[in-house]
């Protein structure tokens, strides 16, 4: 199978690090810049790996979610000291107007990076993280991954087979609509648990059970990924250093403020930035040498 | 030193008393190539199962396994799951995993062995086999030839030596079983590794084999090479005879038993039938020997094409009738025209993805073609409504039975099955008596229906089939995973169907079973119909996709279909020439 860009042929254990990062300090840390840089990188990449065409589909939920995030916490927070009006008898504030914003941005650019997620952590990539944490699981994840969509192949037959012998899951009544369905879960049922049989002796004939089982991944740690992990994890470790020491801060209630810019908050949101904006880069970059090359044919 | 022995084995399974392996002795020297046939039932499996300890089944036994000279008891787990490959029937089952790559490495991982030796063997496995092209896929995008080289390749990784392999082909489709059978030679050839294998397509199987063991109710009956083991069945007038390749059986039956080294493949075959019709000097010159083609039309039963316009609608009918899963998917069914008349036995032929399938999902309504027309029953199986078609007379039966099994008994499922046709109690008991009776079920009615062999739960889906008393009855794929008996004797069961005024269409890979059994043949191509006829014409036509005793006898004898058609035109020109 073809990775999906330039940064999805990573290591899978350094795109892993990647969203834990960058999902975590988007959800610990409510900064309005920090989640506009976040945002808009994630609405970037999002776009880079599902194109218009699927992003067209994502974008009407991912804004209704976030209107709501954004009208939902002015009408229920009424903490801050800048009162604008009131609803329903009820004060409405410009802290929490704010703070609404934020809160959908968050959401938004949380929501956007999964969707960049899921083109780029396959299962494949997931089960070689944790099979070298948990190898038993790992299997297991395997294993349903292999059985969900055999399970549903097999369903479909089943309901085929039973139609051809003249009981029809999608007519006749309720009553006997629901006798069929039934029928099929339970020709399922009996299907699955003798055809286990047989995949407990394949496993059982390949050693399985035996001590000291280890847990292959396809995956090849190469230099590129190192350089990677150093980048992003040296970036990374400016923006939570910049978090924790205080450098980067915002406070919502009861007033609005964003802490003092200086030179190392800058250098923090620069950082933060480069984080946001690097599987993009990384993935034009890539496509540029492809040009140049094309051309130099 | 053989690498395996079975010494004086006797086995019963727990909680019966029949022994299903009786005083059995067998020694596999390494390096060999031996194939292990019988009817079913008669123990192969649980005598392959015997072979590695973690797949023994429970029971009663005497006497010993070993393997290296050692008993296998001894033999750790560990090295028995190394050195012992195993191969099971169904390709689906034995896959673990989604990824061909974790496949490829379960059995290493399982042996606790490091990463970077298992890239490598991996590597090795995949060049070797040619998997290297779908190494990334998942395992559900593979076809059933794919998976079972993957089951294949994914034991080899381990380097065994010895593979056992339980009806490796049994659910594959012709080609993909001739490809994987050359796997297993190329593996026995290449690397040495000794393969012990049980095979019902005795065709393809015998000219690979070093020995041939044969076992008839959990004994062994003959053990020889491939070239003699046919005599020695013959003296003991087993019935395994039958199921010989037809250059085997041809030997036979001109040379009687006497012949020390009779052809099994096709190649042999022609040489030999070439010397044996050289020897009548003038055999060019005789003329009164019959000319099959146009004579004795083997599938006299019911309509054959020249009768076409006696009968004026067909039962089925299909006008140019295209058909395609998805909107921008390639068309699957490029203008079928087919008409199928009352009374028929006609068999649908045609390799994979030829739309063989997907023709009997379309005339059943299951799915709706964009263009065309359908006829069935009378109805279009496009507007039919519900089950309008079903209570017009039709019924399908599904290539995999294990699709209709239900209950903890066969009767209980066939008593299901009759429950919309019958509602008085007793009747419906007589109706079930009556259909397995017709499929020949009826010791098995209290039996669960996934503890008995798939030639059994065939016929058990066509008594449930029957009892929705059908007028026309859609097969798909009937013969799957038969040995030559149980498709003998479905035949009779099909015939006697027929007989009774049924009409039956099956759609099936088993050009063999359609030459002698039914009465017209179709081959279908890229989503159509391309020819048609009686099994005489169809596959007197065909010079490749056609029975082994026309390629047999292809330019030797004119439009021999059969291996007796062979035999009688040799006699005839020996009586001529006499």
């Amino acid at each position: 199978m073809r990775d999906a860009d330039a940064f999805s042929s990573l290591h899978p254990a350094v795109l892993f690090g990647y969203f834990v990062l960058i999902v975590g300090v988007n959800v610990v840390f409510m900064h309005p810049l920090v989640l506009g840089i976040s945002f808009l990188g994630a609405l970037a990449y999002a776009a880079y790996l599902v194109r218009w065409a699927g992003l067209r589909k994502l974008l009407p939920g991912l804004l209704i979610m976030m209107v709501i995030a954004a009208l939902f916490n002015p009408i229920f927070n009424h903490r801050g000291v800048t009162m604008l009006f009131y609803w329903n008898d009820n004060p409405i504030t410009l802290e929490a107007i704010i703070y609404g914003g934020v809160a959908a941005l968050m959401i938004g650019s949380v929501l956007l990076w999964f969707v960049s997620y899921n083109k780029v952590m396959t299962s494949d990539k997931f089960l070689c993280v944790f099979g070298h944490v948990v190898p038993a699981l790992s299997l297991i994840f395997a294993m349903v991954l292999r059985f969900v969509p055999r399970y549903f192949a097999q369903a479909k037959r089943i309901a085929a087979a039973q139609r051809g012998i003249g009981r029809d899951v999608a007519s006749g009544s309720w009553y006997a609509r629901a006798r069929h369905g039934s029928a099929v879960l339970s020709i399922m049922l009996t299907w699955a648990l003798e055809n286990a049989v047989d995949t407990s002796d394949s496993m059982l004939a390949r050693g399985y059970g035996l001590p000291g089982r280890t847990a292959y991944t396809d995956f090849k740690v190469r230099e590129r990924d190192f350089m990677a992990a150093l980048a992003l994890g040296g970036s990374g470790l400016v923006v939570v250093v910049a978090i924790v020491a205080g450098v980067l801060h915002a406070e919502y209630f009861p007033a609005y403020a964003v802490g003092d810019w200086s030179v190392a908050a800058w250098l923090a949101l620069g950082a933060w930035m480069l984080i946001c904006a690097a599987p993009l880069l990384l993935g034009l970059r890539e496509e540029a040498v492809w040009r140049s090359l094309r051309s130099n044919l | 030193m053989a690498l395996a022995q079975v010494e004086s084995l006797t086995f019963s399974y727990a909680n019966t008393t029949q022994d299903v392996l009786h005083d059995v002795n067998l020694s596999v020297e390494a390096g060999q190539f031996v194939l292990l046939i019988g009817q079913s039932g008669c123990g192969k499996t649980t005598l392959l199962r015997h072979l590695k300890s973690a797949l023994t089944p429970y029971g009663t036994r005497s006497g010993v396994v070993r393997f290296d000279g050692r008993a296998l008891a001894d033999v750790p787990l560990a090295e028995q799951a190394r050195r012992v490959g195993f191969v099971l029937q169904n390709p689906d089952n034995q896959i673990v995993t989604d990824k061909v790559w974790h496949e490829l490495a379960f059995g290493l991982e399982s042996l606790g062995v490091p990463t970077p030796v298992i890239r490598r063997r991996v590597a090795e496995m995949a060049s070797f086999f040619g998997i290297g092209e779908w190494y990334h896929r998942d395992v559900d995008t593979l076809s059933g030839g794919q998976k079972q080289l993957l089951n294949l390749a994914a034991v080899m990784t381990m380097q065994p030596d010895l593979l056992v392999l339980d009806e490796p082909t049994a659910q594959l489709d012709p080609i993909a079983a001739v490809d994987f059978l050359a796997a297993t030679k190329r593996i026995n050839d290449e690397l040495g590794t000794t393969v012990l294998v049980t095979e019902h397509r005795l065709e393809t199987a015998f000219p690979l084999s070093d020995r041939v063991v044969v076992m008839s109710a959990g004994r062994v009956v003959a053990d020889a090479t491939p070239h003699t083991v046919g005599a020695v069945l013959a003296r003991h007038a087993d019935p395994m005879v039958t199921a010989l390749p037809a250059a085997a059986r041809l030997a036979l039956a001109l040379d009687g038993v006497d012949n020390s080294s009779a052809p099994v493949s096709i190649r042999e075959g022609r040489t030999y039938l070439r010397q044996k019709l050289a020897e009548n000097p003038d055999s060019a010159s005789v003329t009164s020997v019959p000319d099959l083609r146009y004579e004795r039309g083997l599938g006299s039963h019911a309509g054959t094409s020249t009768d076409k316009t006696s009968v004026s609608t067909g039962i089925i009918t299909a006008n140019d009738v295209w058909f395609r899963y998805e909107r921008n998917g390639d068309d699957v069914l490029r203008g079928v025209d087919l008409e199928i008349r009352a009374g028929e036995f006609a068999c649908v032929v045609g390799g994979n993805g030829s739309g063989k399938t997907t023709t009997l999902g379309v005339l059943s309504g299951l799915h709706k073609p964009y263009r065309g027309k359908v006829r069935i029953l009378g109805l279009d199986p496009v507007k039919a409504k519900g089950m309008e078609l079903f209570r017009a007379g039709l019924s399908v039966v599904p290539q995999d039975p294990q699709t209709l099994f239900m209950r903890n008994t066969i009767g209980d499922d066939l008593d299901d099955a009759a429950s919309r046709q019958y509602t008085d109690r007793d009747e419906r008991r007589e109706a079930v008596e009556r259909a397995a009776a017709t499929a020949e079920i009826t010791s098995l009615l209290s039996r669960h229906p996934y503890d008995v062999s798939g030639g059994e739960q065939q016929r058990a889906a066509l008594a449930m089939a029957l009892l929705t008393n059908p007028k026309l009855l859609l097969l798909d794929e009937p013969t799957k995973g038969m040995d030559a008996f149980f498709k003998a004797s479905l035949a009779e069961v099909l015939q006697k169907l027929v007989d009774s005024g049924m009409t039956i269409l099956m759609v099936s890979h088993d050009v063999e079973f359609a030459a002698a059994y039914t009465s017209r043949c179709l081959l279908f191509f890229d989503g159509g119909v391309v020819a048609e006829g009686t099994p005489r014409e169809f596959f007197a036509g065909n010079s490749f996709y056609t029975t082994a005793a026309n390629r047999l006898g292809r330019g030797l004898v004119p439009g021999a279909v059969t291996v007796t058609d062979l035999v009688d035109y040799y006699r005839a020109l020996s009586a001529e020439s006499v």
